[in-house]
């Protein structure tokens, strides 16, 4: 059977410079699999929108899909955020995009970039980091009351605090983990049932009925894949949201 | 292609990944993806929020305020269709309010008009009548005072009969007074 886990293998399709970077060893800039799944989903979602963002008042189904979307997102900010939602719904907006779109191509083409540990970690520490900034722009020093939430006898402080710290600490690495978890899993499973249609469709008359039911099993994992590839950008959006929430709204907090 | 990051594996991480190690953990390929993500997205980023999202959400606007105009258009035609239904009830009403005075008011006419004829032609009947009494009064007087002669004249031809002698007038009309 192919190793399942070889889809996930970085491979160079263009070398480009091997930058040394002091501290961090060598940054290869050569344009791989991922770089190039990530520069075809940005591409899809500028042309997708270069179309579907039309004046027509009676849209057609391009426009009506780009609106939808974007409705979804901008009702996610409105509702999660508030009035100051606007302000923010283009940062959550692209990262629901490119979410969306890394991971429905790894349904459609061999490499999905939001199964890459680096790739997700990068978005999930970009979150964070705009968090952290919208904070300290909107807040200043009073930022740090994200850790210490009011209404609680301070002697609980010396509990609470390091655990709203570490929890804040850890928003990258669930937001990073649970998408590369979904999406890694997803296709490892995926390649791991249609692995059995080949093996057992090898193996006689029973073993077509074995490999009938791993192929109804990938089509109905497929379907699942494609909700979950949804589902996840959904998720990342819906999170960046709540995170924008907490510090845009830290006197109610 | 593969030999070249073969090649790197081997320097900085586990052996490869047909050891049963997660491609995703060989770290010298991070650099590179991180990066190229962070100028994606940054360029991603500025052409959405500055360039496609405008437009869309100005779409989505504009045709929610096309859809508010024309509902406040369908109304005020609305209200101006009834004001005008009800100024064409009022002119109906009226019309026929005025219709039905002309009727009441030649119904009134005619009416008067056959009590005058009726009452002339009463009053000549009246007129026919009563000459007709008048003639008839003096005839039957006439008849009465024929009466009388032919009465005095009979009484005279039977006073000479009988008697053989002739009664003067005056006494006949004493006789037949």
């Amino acid at each position: 059977m192919a190793d399942p886990m070889h889809q996930f293998q970085i491979q160079t399709l263009v070398p480009g410079p091997k930058v040394p970077v002091p501290g961090l060893g060598v940054i290869d800039l050569s344009i791989t699999n991922s770089v190039a799944a990530m520069l075809l989903a940005a591409t899809l979602i500028v042309v997708f929108y270069a179309l579907a963002a039309k004046k027509a008042v009676v849209p057609g189904r391009l426009q009506t899909i780009g609106e939808m979307l974007y409705g979804l997102v901008d009702g996610l900010a409105a509702s999660i955020i508030g009035h100051d939602g606007k302000k923010y719904l283009p940062f959550v907006f692209t990262l629901f995009a490119f979410v969306l779109f890394m991971n429905l191509q790894g349904m459609f083409l061999v490499f999905t970039a939001t199964s890459q540990l680096a790739v997700t970690l990068t978005l999930g520490l970009m979150v964070i980091l705009t968090v952290v900034g919208v904070g300290f722009a909107k807040n200043g020093l009073k930022f740090f009351k994200l850790f210490a939430p009011s209404g609680v006898p301070w002697p609980l402080y010396f509990l609470l605090v390091p655990i709203e710290i570490l929890s804040f600490l850890i928003r990258p690495v669930t937001l990073a983990l649970r998408l590369f978890g979904n999406m890694l899993g997803g296709h490892v499973v995926l390649k791991i049932f249609a692995g059995f249609v080949v093996a057992l469709g090898g193996l006689g008359l029973l073993g077509w009925a074995g490999a009938l039911v791993a192929l109804l099993s990938v089509t109905a994992l497929t379907a699942l894949e494609f909700m979950v590839a949804f589902l996840q950008a959904f998720v990342f959006a819906v999170l960046t949201c709540v995170y924008l929430n907490d510090v845009v709204h830290l006197d109610s907090h | 292609m593969a030999t070249e990051t073969h090649g790197t594996v081997a320097t900085t991480e586990a052996p490869g990944h047909e050891s049963g190690g997660l491609p995703q953990l060989q770290f010298q390929h991070w650099g590179g993806q991180i990066v190229w993500l962070l100028l994606i997205f940054a360029v991603l980023y500025v052409v959405l929020s500055k360039g496609l999202l405008p437009r869309v959400s100005g779409a989505i606007d504009e045709r929610g305020a096309k859809i508010a105009g024309d509902i406040a258009d369908a109304r005020r035609l609305k209200d101006e269709a009834e004001v005008q239904a009800r100024a064409a009830a009022a002119e109906v009403a009226e019309a026929r309010a005025k219709a039905q005075k002309t009727a009441a008011d030649a119904k009134a006419k005619a009416t008067a008009q056959a009590a005058e004829r009726q009452a002339k032609e009463e009053a000549v009947l009246a007129e026919k009548l009563a000459a007709a009494e008048a003639s008839i009064t003096t005839a039957r007087d006439e008849a009465m005072s024929h009466v009388r002669t032919v009465a005095e004249e009979t009484a005279g031809a039977i006073v000479e009969k009988l008697t053989g002698k002739t009664a003067s007038a005056a006494e006949l009309k004493a006789a037949l007074a």
